[in-house]
């Protein structure tokens, strides 16, 4: 079983019984010691016998939640996240051990977590892309997050669009992605405007976003974007798609190459995806990587795709990075 | 003689019926004079496109000279979501 640093605090505050047990090794006791609860130091095989619960820390969680799946071990408890994420529960009562699966790698680590939650990210476009990209976001933590989109749900929209169902037809997207999305994360600061992004509203609605992700379904008001992003420095997560494929870029980092020099010249392009035609799967993709992307621009993490064009084909699955 | 390789994507896919091509060109041949070709080949289906281009996965200017081994893509412009 698990338990969380929140629900622990609680046992605490309770006066519940346990026997906290730190299994972890002398090196990283050392380096790491548990803050503000009574535990014994024991070895895996030395696990004491006690008629208490017992709480079983290592430092991510996860060596524990092993031991008691492998031993069935009733009555013991694995602290999620471990004590890395107990200590910074403890420390400024944040409880993130619901990202411990992210945490623990090294380029998000708790720090990392934390700035995510601090992030404030703008979605310009709540379809097929904007879907998978808002899910994603805020399932790895996003706690700020507008969602901008003028168009009611359609019939025609299920299939690609998993935020929506049958019985939102007619719904006002932003407002029912607006549920659907609280229902990962109740505290989330989600903020629906329904409303297309234009030349009027623009600036005041992408005003303090720490990124800008474009999910929009049309050149004009990706162009603007870019205008907007470009006048106020702040960075533009661009993603389109084509029957089978799929375009991704991070555009107008610090002056880095934006839409306007990424395609300069108007023509007539492709069909959206009504007319050209596209399966489910691959807004998830593209609206995913776009996700992805995001979470590495917010965390420094490289490589990413700055001054780059991610060309993805789903039909025999190639890919081409172009340097821009 | 030199032989470059095409990889197509969107409209330039769809247009030639192909997602890889192979080229044999002449010695000097700029790859705007290669988009030439590729439109013609097409006849007409990617008439008002603007494409970009890439060798070895860099975007270049038009008037960039092709080498013997190079793989070029036209990036055309998409718009779903």
């Amino acid at each position: 079983m698990i338990i969380t640093p929140k629900e622990l605090q609680n046992w605490i505050d309770n006066d519940l019984s346990f026997t906290a047990v730190d299994i972890r090794e002398d090196a990283q006791i050392k380096d790491c010691p548990i803050l503000g609860v009574d535990h014994v130091v024991a070895k895996v095989k030395s696990i004491p016998e006690t008629n208490n619960k017992l709480v079983l820390m290592c430092q991510f969680g996860i060596v524990t939640e092993g031991i008691i799946i492998e031993n069935r071990l009733l009555d013991t408890f694995s602290l999620l996240g471990g004590i890395e994420a107990w200590n910074a529960f403890y420390s400024d009562k944040r409880d993130m051990s619901r990202w411990s699966r992210q945490t623990i790698l090294q380029e998000v680590g708790l720090e990392g977590q934390k700035k995510l939650m601090d992030s404030n990210v703008i979605i310009v476009g709540m379809g097929g892309l904007g879907c998978p990209v808002a899910q994603s976001l805020i399932a790895c933590g996003i706690r700020k997050l507008r969602i901008i989109d003028g168009d009611a749900v359609e019939l025609s929209n299920l299939h690609r669009q998993p935020l929506y169902g049958i019985e939102d037809i007619g719904k006002m997207k932003v407002h029912t992605a607006k549920k659907r999305l609280q229902n990962l994360s109740k505290k989330a600061l989600i903020e629906p405007v329904h409303s297309y992004l234009d030349e009027k509203n623009g600036s005041d609605l992408i005003k303090g976003a720490t990124v800008v992700i474009d999910a929009t379904d049309n050149i004009s008001t990706r162009k603007l974007i870019d205008k907007l992003c470009k006048r106020s420095n702040t960075p533009m997560i661009y993603g389109a798609l084509y029957r089978y494929e799929g375009q991704v870029a991070i555009l107008n980092v610090n002056g880095s190459v934006g839409y306007s020099e990424l395609f300069p010249v108007d023509s007539s392009v492709a069909d959206n995806c009504s007319e050209a035609g596209i399966l489910g799967m691959l807004p998830g993709i593209i609206g995913n990587i776009q996700a992805l992307e995001t979470v590495k621009l917010i965390l420094d993490i490289k490589p990413n795709l700055v001054g780059k064009l991610l060309l993805y084909d789903g039909m025999n699955h190639t890919t081409q990075t172009i340097k821009l | 003689m030199i032989e470059v390789k095409l990889k197509c994507f969107s409209q330039v896919k769809y247009a030639l019926g192909t997602d890889e091509m192979t080229f044999e060109l002449e010695d000097g041949i700029t790859c705007s004079e290669l988009e030439t070709i590729v439109r013609q080949t097409t006849e007409g289906k990617l008439k008002d496109i603007d494409l970009r281009i890439a060798i070895n996965q860099e975007y270049v200017k038009d008037d960039t000279e092709l080498k013997d081994g190079d793989e070029v893509v036209l990036i055309p412009p998409v718009q779903g979501g």
